[in-house]
């Protein structure tokens, strides 16, 4: 435990404040992490002490002492320096559930975006009288717990049960969702159906804040529906569109309940289909070499990527807004 | 400058503080968790019992099964909790409590998981209590609780593989229950001339399964001078491979997954006539089929369908372990003998009991359902008839790597025999990701 | 609103916001019959619409699906028309008890008290989880404060770490503080979101005039009481939005809870239906499906008596986003 030489230093430095301050600003100090405070305490135990202890333990791998054949019962912790890192970047496992879930965000995310930017639109273009019935049916989804909407869809995805692949195979086509090239596309689809509502709310939300006297000079100047919604409506739910597209970023590449439960159905879906459920299974001793420490090892690699993406994402989006 | 030396200290004190909550525990526990179960209150013994049976309606409900020995025991009081997850989470949450000092005395392990369980360091040497018990249950199930010759609790329930077939429509197209490998291709090719099939090829039970069956002819896991030695393709294992590839090569078997929907509608549309099952699948069967074939649905034991003179194999079942932290390990034995013995209240959960104790008896709607059969009598025949099999530690990840191969298979981008090529590189991987000894 | 006309500030704003409020409320209401100049033709209006309702389809027949099947047994899942329920209707009420006794069944019978719990556990981690979201994002909005920076870095940063896998050490955290096995377990995790701290800075940057806060200090209103009485109902509608987030994710979540609890009566309903989902021996989706539709009951209530409110709140986001 060589990290603890350093805690006694730490109030001290914490402490050692430049004396020359003024006493508002101390004073803002004060109040700023006041209010900071509980949201902090609960952050420190909740996050940082169990991101500290898996970065510990992804230095570590839990081996059985004494070898033999059983190990004679005993389990140590057995420091491996980056052993584990060189596993996670050098499993073609892994690197194949990355490519998975990057090709799942390329297909999901900006189709999700666009389709609820559409429904949005459509939904302020005053061609649409009840537009509660719309938003709310829309939304609906989104109360669904993920594995629920997941156990559904694969139902209707089956080939001997569900109405769709029934109805579709009556006029003529043929389409099976676990084929191996659309089973990522069938992913996709729960994802979508999922939460395209609740980036739509956000969206019309947006639109809905648009002053109306803007339209209304637009339209003096002959602009059309079409161009109102290009010019005025587009560039006012810009910044909500990108963030929506970061959030749902993130969140694909931690995508791991819809490849979970379609794995039921089609066991052709490994236990390394994505880097969470890799992850997930090495942990649970499913996966080879398992363990918390391996398991720590995916997530914080996974993580590094995903930090990686979001900020070469923010990167282009502020050159974009630059030019 | 400052600040980043600051975030470094702040990070280390972090780093202290989480290692001493994680790593050392606390031994002052005074959870109202399991942990009570360590402790004895004026002379009452309290055993904690964790399991992830059914516990379903119309069961004997587990919490009924001990409140009757509560009755009856005042100086040793058990309290059973169900874990409402997946037996992968049930053993990681174990491992934790184990580590923490909070883990119940009594908790349930498949047979396929009691070794990785003992390597992961979380069980108790009851060797000792379990020597007493012996004879209350059938020998095969009872080895299967041990590991390098020491006891660590005592079995439930057993999964021997049998055949279940659907007689009127066997009747129908003129067949029988094979009794060879030639005989079964040939039965299966003229059934699924007729759109039937006798046969089931199941991807993600393959682990399971088919290592059940290819065992039935002889173990994989041998250990020779404390080291393993592991063949998985064994002459059994090259027959399994032999009869399901050529079923598939001719698609007389069908491929659907077992625990998907499509499963349970090849059932219920008449197409599944007959398939391997293990014996505990025989209520599940009930429910998944509804009215379709009941009572014309028989159970048999397997034919010679992999040159082994048609031995069995086993799928499945689970014992109970006593865990490392219990500190009333004779108490907790005692109950589990009493517990494991209550026959006729485990068949309620659907469980084939490993006890011997009592003949447990079909019940009515299963006898309904198999035409009339005595269908325990059946499994107690192939329990007799099983092969021993050993499981290694860390078998999970080798049924994992072994499904998602076998899946291959179906759609003609893999061939049967890969699964155990796959299961021979992964079961070695894994042992020495243990670090333990392998002999190649 | 000067500085000089600060008298009585809160009283005003107090006022000036419930105008805005009812504003928004009439805008609202008519921003659709508001420019009748701009009336689309026919066919684009046809084709609209049909576009809408189309997926309008798409987004509810899953769920219609799912309440058809919440009716059926393990084989008329399977053997029967999957639009249609499996018996007539006459039977229904039947086939409806049948399921609702088996899910009672499976559950132990504490299916509602797991609603209950459920009810419990979002309620407080999302009451709890959005004032402090609140205040530390009005903190970071609004003062300067030593490593206010390194904060939000690294807050922003833990949005990208799956909280799935911080479940064993969070495991391990809980059991040192004797928590594991008692409601605080599964309430303090659930209450902090890096998202909502996100949402809670945003709304404060965008919408709390820093006028109004200099205006209320020269007042001598204390800092406490300026946030309690000013700034949260300012903020309000945008705390709707965070408090709605937490209850979603709470009531979704299942492993955590799968870790931190073994008693059944602290069980939240989610756990409940994964327990039938995840035993090997599974097969009675009709009564899974009844149990997810009734457990998510309360949530949709929940988002349609709160429509209102999270509708302004996401507004009061997505503006400046």
């Amino acid at each position: 435990m060589s990290a603890t030489t350093h805690t006694t230093k730490a109030p001290g430095a914490g402490a050692a404040a430049k004396p020359k301050r003024s006493d508002a600003a101390k004073r803002e100090n004060r109040t700023g992490w006041a209010f900071m405070a509980p949201f902090a305490i609960l952050f420190a135990l909740v996050f940082i002490l169990p991101i500290v202890w898996a970065i510990y333990s992804s230095f570590f791998r839990q081996v059985a002492e004494g070898g033999g054949a059983y190990g004679g019962g005993k389990l140590v912790n057995k420091f491996v320096g980056l052993q584990n890192f060189q596993f996670v970047v050098t499993s073609s496992a892994f690197w194949s559930g990355i490519g998975r879930v990057l090709l799942y965000t390329l297909i999901q995310v900006p189709f999700m975006i666009i389709a609820a930017l559409a429904l949005a639109m459509l939904l302020d273009s005053f061609i649409v009288k009840r537009v509660t019935v719309f938003r709310l049916g829309y939304f609906l989804p989104y109360a669904i717990p993920g594995v629920v909407a997941s156990i559904i869809w694969v139902f209707l995805y089956n080939g001997q049960i569900s109405p769709i692949v029934k109805g579709l195979a009556a006029i003529g086509i043929n389409v099976d969702f676990f084929a191996k090239n659309i089973v990522i596309g069938s992913m996709a689809n729960i994802t979508t159906w999922t939460f395209t509502g609740y980036n739509m709310l956000i969206f019309l939300a947006a639109l809905q804040a648009i002053p109306h006297d803007l339209y209304e000079a637009a339209r003096i100047d002959g602009a059309n529906g079409f161009q109102i919604a290009m010019r005025i409506k587009l560039p006012n739910v810009r910044a909500a569109a990108l963030l929506a597209m970061l959030l749902s970023i993130v969140g694909t590449i931690q995508l791991f309940n819809e490849p979970e439960i379609m794995s039921v159905s089609d066991p052709s879906i490994s236990k390394s289909f994505t880097p969470m459920m890799m992850a997930l299974y090495t942990s649970r001793g499913t996966l080879t070499p398992s363990g918390d420490g391996p398991a720590s090892a995916v997530a914080i690699v996974m993580a590094l990527i995903a930090g990686i993406l979001a900020a070469l994402y923010a990167l282009a989006e502020r050159k974009v807004n630059q030019e | 400058m400052v600040n980043k030396k600051r975030l470094m200290a702040g990070f280390s004190a972090l780093a202290a503080l989480s290692m001493g909550l994680a790593g050392c525990g606390s031994d002052t526990s005074t959870n109202t968790n399991a942990s009570d179960g360590g402790s004895s209150d004026g002379g009452v013994v309290n055993i904690t019992y964790m399991h992830r049976l059914p516990d379903n309606d119309g069961m004997v409900l587990v919490n009924d099964i001990v409140a009757k020995w509560n009755k009856e025991h005042p100086e040793i009081q058990v309290k059973a909790t169900k874990f409402d997850g997946k037996a992968s989470e049930m053993i990681k949450k174990l491992e934790t409590d184990v580590k923490n000092d909070n883990a119940p005395d009594l908790a349930q392990v498949g047979y396929a998981e009691l070794p990785e369980v003992f390597t992961k360091d979380m069980l108790q040497d009851v060797t000792e209590y379990a020597e007493q018990y012996k004879d209350h249950f059938a020998s095969g199930p009872y080895s299967l609780m041990q590991v390098g010759g020491k006891y660590f609790g005592l079995p439930q329930d057993t999964g021997p593989l049998v055949y279940f077939y659907n007689k009127a429509e066997f009747d129908k197209l003129g067949i029988s229950v094979p009794t060879t490998a030639d005989e079964m291709i040939a039965s299966a090719k003229k059934a699924a001339a007729a759109g039937k099939y006798i046969m089931s090829y199941q991807p993600d039970e393959a682990g399971n399964m088919i290592s059940g069956l290819a065992g039935a002819s002889g173990g994989w896991y041998k250990v020779e001078d404390d080291a393993w030695v592991v063949n998985t393709e064994t002459d059994g294992s090259k027959a399994v491979a032999d009869l399901y590839q050529q079923l598939l090569d001719a698609k007389a078997a069908t491929t659907n997954a077992r625990w998907d929907a499509s499963f349970d509608a090849s059932l219920q549309d008449g197409s599944l006539i007959g398939t391997v099952a293990a014996a505990w699948e025989a209520p599940l069967f009930m429910g998944s089929a509804g009215e379709t074939g009941a009572g014309d649905w028989q159970v048999a034991q397997l034919g010679d369908w992999f040159g082994n003179a048609g031995k069995t194999g086993p799928d499945g079942g689970s014992g109970v372990a006593v865990l490392k932290t219990s500190k009333h390990p004779k108490e907790a034995m005692e109950f589990l003998d009493w517990f494991n013995t209550q026959i006729s209240d485990l068949v309620s959960q659907g469980l084939v009991p490993a006890a011997t104790t009592a003949d447990a008896e079909t019940p009515e709607d299963w006898a309904k359902f198999f035409g009339g059969q005595d269908i325990m009598a059946e499994f107690k025949t192939a329990n007799n008839n099983m092969g021993d099999f050993t499981y290694m530690p860390g078998f999970s990840a080798v049924a994992a790597a072994m499904n998602t191969t076998a899946a291959k298979a179906v759609d003609g981008s893999g061939k049967v025999e890969d699964i155990f090529s796959v299961a021979q590189t992964t079961s070695i991987d894994t042992l020495k990701n243990l670090n333990l000894s392998v002999k190649e | 609103m000067s500085l000089a006309e600060t008298r009585n500030m809160s009283k005003e704003e107090r006022a000036a916001l419930r105008a805005r409020k009812k504003a928004d409320r009439i805008r609202d209401l008519h921003a659709n019959d508001l420019p009748r100049s701009m009336q689309p033709s026919a066919l684009v209006k046809t084709v609209t619409i049909i576009v809408l309702v189309l997926t309008l389809i798409y987004f509810l027949f899953p769920i219609y699906w799912a309440i058809i099947a919440s009716t059926k047994t393990p084989a008329q899942m399977t053997g029967s028309n999957g639009l249609w329920f499996a018996v007539g209707i006459a039977d229904l009420p039947n086939a409806i008890a049948t399921n609702y006794g088996k899910l009672l069944g499976w559950t132990r019978g504490n299916f509602w008290r797991w609603v209950l719990n459920s009810l419990i556990y979002s309620g407080v981690s999302a009451a709890v989880g959005t004032l402090v979201a609140v205040m530390a994002g009005y903190a970071t909005a609004k003062f300067n404060f030593r490593g206010k920076n390194l904060a939000i870095g690294v807050i922003m940063g833990c949005m990208l770490m799956p909280a799935a896998l911080l479940t064993i050490p969070q495991y391990s955290i809980f059991h040192a503080m004797h928590l594991t096995d008692t409601m605080l377990a599964v309430i303090i995790p659930c209450c902090v979101s890096p998202f909502g701290f996100f949402l809670g800075r945003v709304y404060a940057q965008t919408s709390v005039p820093n006028e109004l806060l200099e205006a209320a200090r020269i007042d001598g209103a204390s800092e406490a009481r300026i946030f309690f009485t000013i700034v949260l109902r300012i903020l309000a509608p945008a705390m709707v939005t965070i408090f709605l987030f937490l209850f979603v994710a709470t009531w979704n979540n299942f492993l955590l809870p799968l870790m931190m609890i073994s008693a059944d009566t602290l069980k939240p309903v989610t756990l409940g239906l994964y327990g039938m989902v995840s035993l090997a021996t599974f097969n009675d989706r009709g009564a899974l499906m009844m149990g997810a539709l009734l457990g998510v009951l309360p949530v949709i209530i929940l988002f349609l008596a709160l429509q209102r409110y999270w509708q302004a709140g996401l507004a009061a986001g997505a503006v400046k986003g």
